[in-house]
């Protein structure tokens, strides 16, 4: 996601994980950690 | 609910071109299952948290909560809280992408005040219509169109600020989508985005599976 919104022209692209995401079930949230997924917010700026 | 790497990798792990048309239309019908069950059922476990306990959970204050109309708090899906960087300022025009059942738009709503303008766009038109529903008995007003994020209705460079709460990895055109919300922006236009994210490339089962892409 980072990517593709400096690559369409977004500047001061940032992002931070969520804190406290997790899935309900247990075995959800282990394959979602098996895969390095998370809940990231991003900001960005389209330019002036 | 795949979702794109963290990294700069091309849109997901995209099936062929031959594919992707059904299995889109699968996946898209799936999502609107999903989130139309939530929204019909919210007291419904789900494998992911929802409603009050999720907002509680990303830092919604709970005087926004208490505030919100039960339904649009019951049916909150999100998976973060883009209110946190928006810095809506009043009077400014704040677009909702996946608005669901309002909530976000709700609260962007009381941000802007009356001189804004909140627009929601989703893929379910009831859904649309229960957010608007939402919004009027918050005390606010919102305008949401049926349409899908990767072909915004909405016109070039008419809005201030893009939020967008946990749905953007629902689509297979990701790349698409952001092009879409660069559109859509003034210039000088910000975006606070609260999305799934993936460190590592999903295996093609999973991405071809459409439950786990909806959910």
């Amino acid at each position: 996601m980072f990517g593709l919104l400096e690559g369409v022209g977004f500047k001061r692209v940032k992002s931070a994980v969520v804190p406290g995401f997790r899935f309900r079930k247990q075995s959800t949230q282990n394959s979602a950690e098996a895969y390095g997924v998370k809940a990231v917010l991003f900001t960005a700026e389209k330019p002036a | 609910m795949p979702p794109s790497t963290t990294g700069d990798a091309p849109d997901l792990a995209a099936p062929h071109a031959a594919e992707q048309a059904p299995l889109e239309a699968v996946i898209k019908g799936e999502v609107l299952r999903m989130y139309q069950e939530v929204a019909d059922n919210p007291r419904q476990e789900f494998h992911f948290f929802h409603g009050r306990e999720a907002a509680e959970m990303f830092g919604y204050e709970r005087a926004w909560l208490d505030r919100a109309p039960d339904g649009a708090v019951a049916s909150f899906a999100g998976v973060g809280n883009p209110h946190l960087r928006s810095r809506l300022q009043p009077g400014e025009t704040v677009l909702d992408l996946g608005s669901g059942a309002g909530l976000d738009s709700i609260i962007a709503g009381w941000q802007v005040g009356p001189q804004g303008k909140v627009l929601g766009v989703d893929l379910n038109p009831q859904m649309c219509a229960k957010a608007e529903a939402h919004a009027a008995a918050a005390g606010g007003t919102m305008q949401c169109r049926q349409g899908t994020m990767e072909e915004i209705p909405v016109p070039d460079a008419s809005v201030d600020v893009v939020i967008s709460n946990g749905v953007i990895n629902l689509s297979f055109r990701k790349r698409k989508v952001i092009g879409e919300v660069y559109r859509v922006l003034r210039p000088g236009g910000r975006v606070s985005i609260a999305d799934i994210v993936s460190a590592k490339q999903l295996t093609q089962s999973i991405v071809n599976d459409p439950k786990l892409w909806a959910s």
